[in-house]
């Protein structure tokens, strides 16, 4: 020990000014670190894999096995009568995911050049618009569909005139690929920004016309992150139940009838059995997806963000480009009018006359939600700090570690992603609801199931970002006498800090938004915001519940805005030191 | 290096927040230790009049799942009265059951207020209850409460239909008088109703009706109805909402002074069907093994001894039904003949309820799949 002591904290040439002041500190936590050597490593990876495990693979392995248990032994009987009835459905839960995914993510390519190609104001704008739209409170944007859209709509019918349909299977297409846009929009705008424009440049120079190098250019550079947006959009659209529950009218998917299953006949067996029916085509989407992921994480390491923007006027770009402008910018006012319409609805009340403005709601939710409001914004940071170190941790496991089993794990990680919510939660009080872990009625049950509702998609986050930072510095801090604590903290995480702010917002809109799963795991006493919301659906208060929903988006923004004002501050401070 | 800290920092706080939530949580639940030594006196209430017992030692937290969270100012009285917290939850009886199984026999819940008895009736059956016996038990009348004393019912739902006027005008459709009316092809599209699995009004419906016409009957009726029916409903609300929005002229739905007045503010007319009345009792229930028993236990006692409790509740509730519920009770008159009611075996909405929800859901199928 006295050793090592000695040699431990090599002088870094590179630390400025801000380090000095805790250099001490970590010292003594490499030393400690050395002290306890491959055990705290060890016992890092240990904790990891069994919490993955726990909150994982054991309700999984409860619904599943609920699935195969009938009145007396075991049984086969669900899966025949799920196979026999529920085939059509199966088929109509692809072909609205093939439809949303092919749609969304033309949305998405469209209105991500459109945002690439803006200046400035333009581009703030939009950018503007999609942060925004990207908190989307579950139901609400279904219902603010009706009201725009729908037979007695206020532009459908009250400015067109029109008296149709709207629900059908069309509607929950549009509504899905609508609501899934602005994630991959940002996602591939992300890829837009890293793009070499040597290239384009190149391209340019060899006389190339903008259609050219739209064509030949741009769009094969985003090919794999089309593909991503594809498959995510496909697996989530098989997931979600909301949308088909509140405008699918007559069509059904498999999502929307196991929550039918669920609500209107408690058959947790049939339901299980559904579920696992549903993971057909999510898993055969995710084999896909990891296959084409691999491609992208080679393409992003390519270039550096720019600021400026991309040099290619769409409107010179063809058929193509017109395309692109018109697409975008109806999604643009779409979006405007569907949350001005959620906004607008919180303030409205109607009668025979017409509508009249009122803040009876506003006062309503002031007196009587204040304390589930906070309790939301708690869990949403506790789920967001707790999840990021996770996915963190996990990604670094399993990216830069060869850990046996890493495969499955990260597998298993996936799954909750492509189970709908409310049989992940069903799974959860099936496994934490007798001793020795009796964690129903908790807080943590409900923070536990969201964090792992949402590491899939923060884990992959964080392996994009790590596939960016070279092995070469992990050994160069080996080589100069760096610990394992001095890896993580001097590498991996300042490697990771862009990751950092994606999946804090991504963790925190989410806990703030998903409903599945707390339907079921919520005990009276600590209500959420977004049950609250559920609940004002289900009876009808659409006032209420377009006021929640806003609520739930301004804290959601306010939060957000102040952790990357803190990162992002945090991020320049030393920079005037040096100078 | 302070911001190199900061994940660090941000793990210990969250750890120490998790910590926190776990520590509040095990403080909270040895509360039902202390009621043991009220048990004795909360059961057996020697002498049973209006005013119940004066409350027996209960302590620490009642949780409820209810209909609605209305019901807080009624379970405010009771905190009032007997020290108990109560925490009020919103579900469906649906999400209740489900629930309920899956908890597996520890409810994390005391108390089971309002909802479809057919769902009161499957938890029963499946064990899931806790009996309930006290005095002024003897007042409820017989129909309305299980014979055992598993569940009690503290009212009524009734259904009608609700008619857009509007709409109906524009449509120049005559609003329809009686269910025999509905299947008229006139209507084809405009009449919406829940889904029997979700709604236990509209189970009420599907019950009562093949109750009344007979099995044959029934279901042909049904399969007509079926023709007219737009979709079905996965809320029990949407039949008011999707009226009162203009969106369809006819809805099949429970009816109260709450849907009377927004009838009222929409331009609806209800129609109290002249062919009879569907109806169905809302229960209320203790679930077994729950950590609080004994307080959930004398809640039951206390609302149905006191007359006085049972207008608040009526009040909240915007119905009449708990006259028909305790017909000793004063100060709530029915807003209805109850000879327009329909002839219901209640006994058969638990039994059948699989059966007649399976066939439903083939009926409704088959409209789907021509779509």
């Amino acid at each position: 020990m006295n050793k090592h002591g000695t040699s431990a904290p090599p002088p870094r040439p590179q630390g400025g000014g801000d380090r000095c002041g805790s250099a001490g500190k970590g010292a003594s936590l490499d030393a400690l670190f050395r002290l306890f050597g491959r055990g705290a490593d060890k016992l890092v990876l240990l904790t990891l894999l069994g919490l993955v495990c726990l909150f994982v693979l054991v309700p999984i392995v409860f619904i599943v096995l609920r699935s195969f248990r009938g009145a007396d032994g075991l049984t086969l009987e669900f899966y025949q009568t799920v196979w026999q009835q529920y085939r059509d459905n199966l088929w109509n839960s692809v072909f609205v995911g093939v439809c949303t995914a092919v749609l969304c993510t033309l949305f998405s390519v469209a209105a991500a050049l459109f945002l690439a190609t803006r200046q400035r104001w333009g581009k703030l704008l939009c950018m503007a618009i999609l942060l925004i739209t990207m908190v989307s409170p579950p139901f609400v944007s279904s219902l603010a569909y009706i009201q725009l859209y729908g037979r007695r709509g206020w532009i459908t019918h009250r400015l067109l005139g029109l008296s149709w349909n709207p629900y059908n299977c069309w509607g929950v297409i549009l509504m899905q690929s609508i609501s899934f846009v602005p994630l991959n929009a940002l996602f591939l705008n992300g890829m837009l920004e890293k793009l070499d424009t040597g290239s384009l440049q190149a391209a340019r120079d060899l006389g190339a016309k903008p259609a050219a190098i739209l064509r030949d250019v741009v769009l094969p550079l985003l090919g794999p992150g089309i593909l991503v947006s594809l498959l995510l959009s496909f697996v989530r659209s098989l997931a979600d139940f909301g949308t088909p529950v509140i405008i699918g009218g007559r069509f059904s998917t498999i999502a929307s009838e196991i929550y039918l299953q669920l609500v209107g006949y408690s058959n947790l067996e049939k339901a299980a059995a559904m579920n696992l029916f549903l993971l057909l085509p999510s898993i055969a989407a995710f084999f896909v997806y990891r296959a084409l992921m691999r491609q992208t994480d080679r393409l992003a390491q390519a270039g550096r963000s720019r600021q400026e923007a991309l040099q290619l006027p769409l409107r010179r770009c063809g058929a193509a480009g017109v395309l692109i402008l018109a697409v975008s910018l109806l999604f643009f006012l779409a979006m405007v009018l569907q949350y001005g319409c959620i906004f607008l609805s919180g303030f409205l009340r109607s009668s025979r006359e017409g509508y009249v403005f009122t803040t009876q709601y506003l006062k309503q939710l002031f007196t009587y939600d204040r304390s589930t409001m906070l309790r939301s914004v708690g869990y949403a940071l506790i789920v967001s700090l707790a999840g990021t170190l996770l996915a963190m941790l996990f990604s670094y496991y399993m990216e830069r570690r060869r850990v046996p089993g890493r495969h499955f794990f990260d597998c298993l990680v996936t799954l909750p992603y492509m189970i709908p919510g409310t049989c992940f939660g069903i799974g959860y009080i099936l496994a934490f609801n007798h001793p020795p872990l009796k964690l129903t009625g908790t807080a943590v049950i409900v923070l536990a199931n969201m964090l792992f509702k949402q590491l899939p998609t923060t884990t992959k986050i964080c392996s994009a970002a790590l596939a960016q930072v070279p092995t070469s510095l992990e050994r160069a801090v080996r080589d100069l006498g760096g610990g394992q604590w001095s890896v993580l903290r001097d590498v991996i995480f300042p490697g990771l800090r862009p990751a950092f702010l994606s999946c804090f917002v991504y963790n925190f809109s989410s806990s703030m938004t998903t409903a599945g799963a707390i339907l079921f795991l919520i005990s009276p006493g600590r209500k959420l915001a977004v049950f609250k919301l559920f609940d004002a659906v289900q009876v009808g208060e659409y006032a209420t519940a377009s006021l929640i929903a806003t609520t739930i988006i301004v804290l959601v923004l306010a939060v957000e805005g102040s952790v990357y004002a803190l990162t992002t501050l945090g991020a320049r401070r030393p920079a005037p030191k040096r100078s | 290096m302070k911001r190199k800290l900061l994940p660090l920092l941000l793990a210990l706080s969250m750890v120490l927040a998790l910590a926190a939530c776990g520590g509040g949580q095990s403080a909270a639940t040895p509360t039902p230790e202390a009621t043991p030594s009220a048990a004795p006196s909360a059961a057996p209430t020697p002498e049973a009049d209006p005013t119940p017992e004066p409350a027996p030692a209960l302590s620490g937290t009642m949780k409820v799942v209810a209909t609605s969270e209305d019901y807080v100012a009624l379970f405010d009285v009771f905190t009032q009265e007997t020290g108990v917290k109560v925490e009020l939850l919103s579900m469906s009886s649906g999400e209740v059951l489900s629930k309920l199984r899956a908890e597996g026999g520890t409810p994390s819940a005391d108390l089971w207020f309002g909802g479809g008895i057919d769902a009161f009736m499957s938890a029963k059956e499946d064990g899931l209850l806790e009996q309930v016996t006290f005095d002024a038990s003897a007042d409820l009348a017989d129909t309305y409460k299980d014979a055992d004393g598993y569940w009690f019912s503290k009212g009524i739902t009734i259904v009608g239909f609700l008619v857009n006027d509007a709409l109906a005008q524009e449509l120049s459709l005559t609003a329809p008088a009686s269910w025999a009316d509905l299947t008229k092809p006139e209507y084809a599209g405009e009449i919406i109703m829940s889904n029997p699995a979700v709604s236990g009004t509209n189970y009420a419906v599907v019950n009562a009706l093949l109750q009344t016409l007979g099995d044959e009957e029934g279901w042909t009726y049904f399969e007509a109805l079926n023709e007219n029916i737009a979709y079905y409903g996965k809320r029990g609300s949407d039949p008011l909402n999707k009226t009162g929005a203009g969106e369809y002229a006819i809805g099949i739905s429970y009816i109260d002074r709450g849907v009377e007045a927004q009838a009222q503010e929409k331009g609806l007319t209800i129609v109290y069907p002249s062919d009879g009345i569907p109806w169905v009792p809302e229960g209320v229930a203790v679930f077994k093994n729950a950590e609080n028993v004994e307080a959930a236990k004398y809640f039951v006692e206390w609302l149905f001894s006191s007359d006085e409790n049972l207008r608040m509740l009526a009040d909240i509730d915007k119905k009449d039904g708990a006259k028909l519920v305790k017909p000793s009770l004063e100060g709530v008159e029915l807003g209805y003949d109850t000879g327009i009611l329909m002839k219901e075996d209640l006994s058969l909405f638990g039994s059948q309820r699989t059966e007649i929800l399976e066939r439903f859901e083939t009926l409704m199928g088959d409209k789907a799949a021509d779509e």
